[in-house]
Order: C-alpha cells, then sequence, then structure tokens
C-alpha cells in the first residue's frame, strides 16, 4: 500500500476499490454467523476454560517417551465455581461436574441446536449425540452454579 | 490506536444490549477478520470456525474491553491468534511424520506484517463507511469507476446521464467529498503525522 494513498485521486480511488472489493469477496454468511453470537451476550454464567485435554496431553508424552495411547479422550474445564470433566466415548459425551451436584446441561453448537441432558446427584452426565461442529456446554446446577465452557471442537 | 468516538458508542450501547449496535460492529469489522483469515490462506470451512471463536470471545469480552476504541487492533490481534489455533491444529497429523512448521515463531515473523494489516484494515474500514455515506450519485459514479475491469467513460457517461467531460470533475468533486468524511479524514491526519513528508499536505488536503 502506498505511504500517502489519500493524496493522489488514483491512488485514493484503487485503495477505495480495494476495501469495496474485500468487503464484497466476503461471504454474506459470514457475517450473519458474527450477528448471531450476540445471543450469548445476555447469558450470565461463569466461564470454564480447557484446563487438559488428554489429546494434547497424550502428545507430550510421546514426545518424549512412547507410552500406551489412551483410547478415551477427556477433557477438563475449570471455573471458579466448578470443573466439568468430560469424556468422549464413541458417539456420546459422558461427564461429571465437581463438586457432585444435580442439575441440567446444555449442548449448544455453533448451528443453535440445543441438546440437553439432566446431570444426577452425583454429578453424572450423558449427552447422546456428540454436537456436530463446534458447541459449549451450559451447565446449571441446584446449587445455583451457572457455567459455560469454552467453544470445543471434537 | 486511533480514537474513533463512533466504535466507543457502539460498543456501549452492545454491552447494554443494543443488537442492532452488535450488528454494526459485526458488518463493519467483519471484513476485518475476513481478510485477515485470507491472508492467513485458511479454508473457507476454518475461515468460519475462526470467525465464529473471534465473535464469541468478543461478546465475552464486550464488558471487559479497558479501552473500546482500541477494538480494531484487539479483534485483528484476536484473529491471527485463532488463525495460528487453526492452522496448529491442521498440523497436528503431520507433527510425527514430518517435520512441521514452527508455528511458534510465527507471530514473531508476522508482527510488522500485523501491524501494517491492522492500519489497512482499519483504513478499508474508514473507506467504506465514508463511501457508503457518500450521495448516491457519487456512489455510482465511484462504483463504475472502481469496477473490475473498468467500464468505459462513454458508458458511464450514458448509465449516468452526464456528459463524458463532466466525468472527471465529477470524479474530483466525490473524492474530496469522501476525504472529508469525519472518521477517514481524522485517519488521514493521524496517518499524515506519522508519514515522513506528511506536513506537506496532511490536513491541507482533507480541508480543502
Amino acid at each position: 500500500m502506498a505511504s500517502q494513498w489519500w493524496i493522489d485521486d488514483d491512488e485514493l480511488l484503487a485503495t477505495l476499490g480495494d476495501a469495496v472489493r474485500t468487503a464484497r469477496d466476503m461471504p454474506a454468511n459470514f457475517a450473519e454467523v458474527g450477528k448471531a453470537t450476540f445471543t450469548w451476550h445476555s447469558i450470565d454464567a461463569d466461564l470454564a476454560t480447557l484446563t487438559r485435554d488428554s489429546a494434547r496431553a497424550e502428545e507430550e508424552v510421546l514426545a518424549s517417551a512412547r507410552s500406551e495411547p489412551a483410547n478415551l479422550r477427556s477433557l477438563t474445564f475449570t471455573s471458579a465455581q466448578l470443573t466439568i470433566e468430560l469424556e468422549v466415548s464413541s458417539g456420546a459425551l459422558l461427564g461429571q461436574i465437581v463438586p457432585p451436584q444435580a442439575g441440567r446441561i446444555d449442548a449448544c453448537a455453533a448451528s443453535g441446536h440445543v441438546q440437553t441432558a439432566v446431570i444426577d446427584e452425583i454429578g453424572c452426565f450423558a449427552i447422546r449425540r456428540i454436537p456436530e461442529g463446534s458447541f459449549r456446554l451450559h451447565c446449571q446446577t441446584v446449587s445455583g452454579a451457572s457455567v459455560i465452557t469454552n467453544w470445543i471442537t471434537l | 490506536m486511533r480514537d474513533d468516538p463512533s466504535v466507543t458508542a457502539l460498543v456501549t450501547r452492545a454491552r447494554n444490549g443494543d443488537k442492532l449496535a452488535w450488528d454494526e460492529i459485526v458488518d463493519r469489522y467483519a471484513p476485518l477478520v475476513w481478510s485477515i483469515c485470507r491472508r492467513h490462506r485458511l479454508s473457507s470451512l476454518d475461515t468460519d470456525d475462526v470467525g465464529q471463536s473471534v465473535w464469541l470471545r468478543l461478546v465475552e469480552q464486550l464488558n471487559a474491553l479497558r479501552d473500546p476504541a482500541a477494538l480494531p487492533g484487539w479483534l485483528a490481534t484476536t484473529t491471527r491468534r485463532e488463525c495460528i489455533r487453526v492452522l496448529r491444529a491442521a498440523n497436528k497429523q503431520e507433527a510425527r511424520s514430518s517435520n512441521p512448521p514452527d508455528l511458534d515463531t510465527l507471530p514473531d515473523e508476522y508482527a510488522a506484517a500485523a501491524e501494517q494489516e491492522l492500519l489497512t484494515a482499519e483504513r478499508d474500514v474508514a473507506l467504506r463507511e465514508a463511501f457508503g455515506a457518500l450521495p448516491p450519485r457519487c456512489q455510482r459514479l465511484i462504483s463504475m469507476l472502481i469496477a473490475d475491469p473498468p467500464v468505459p467513460y462513454a458508458e458511464i457517461s450514458s448509465t449516468l446521464g452526464i456528459p463524458i467531460g463532466s466525468i472527471g470533475p465529477n470524479r474530483r468533486r466525490c473524492l474530496n467529498r469522501l476525504r472529508r468524511h469525519p472518521p477517514l479524514a481524522a485517519l488521514i491526519s493521524a496517518e499524515s503525522h506519522t508519514t515522513r513528508g506528511g506536513d506537506r499536505y496532511g490536513q491541507s488536503v482533507v480541508d480543502r
């Protein structure tokens, strides 16, 4: 880009052309998805971030010494209020929240599709179908905790 | 970071739950996010993934943003980080068999380019805004002038119903009007102070 693109009419026009074309080349859907994310703004929940991923841990172990790879991928999300342990089995997500307590958990896909599961007294839950694409887990417990995980893609 | 009062106003409104303000933020800056993805040569699937993550992070961070006027910079940085995350994930498979490119050095290598990218993106946002604020006649004329391939003057003349001889003067008037659009004028003024020789032109250009 010219350092003083605004002085010369031809340069300004060319620069403007680039700017307008960039926006036109962008698929309309790209902005629509961004607009839809605003629904998350009103959700009053603590963010639980990924603090452990067996797939990542395994790679680190492999780098230093050979070890038996785990069959199940497991993920841990941690927030100030509670921890969500997640295991990815074939076709389902099995999990437990710590400290154990009852509640409900929603798996919210980027597509807008939501699957809801019950969390039992010992904090266990099962989400029967692994959401396609990216999703987040939103967990609300009887004690009043409300926690939402970061974006997950399996 | 330049101070753009309209960004601050949009962020404040969005914080208070104004969906329209949020939509305007996305309309303004989605091309910024998208063009950074494109420069990282992401697939369209990965580009969508990055886009989603960036907007989600912004929704989450909206209330925590210390300096709302710095939003473009925040978006550019967040987008680049997400691009690198996606590229790294894609490289995972090859990592064990071959020597993977060292993606950790990528941000450093890109540091200078990143700054330039942000300036370009901010400039593009201001240019598109200024273009959108032009009178319809100017917008139509300029649209034809920036068309690729270029529209012949004879065709511009017949479409707009103006003599070929007045296309040049109209072009000049419309571009001057574009330069005077306040956010663009502010940006030009700020850039002319940081560019060598800017004092010679700078403000005088936007004021005339």
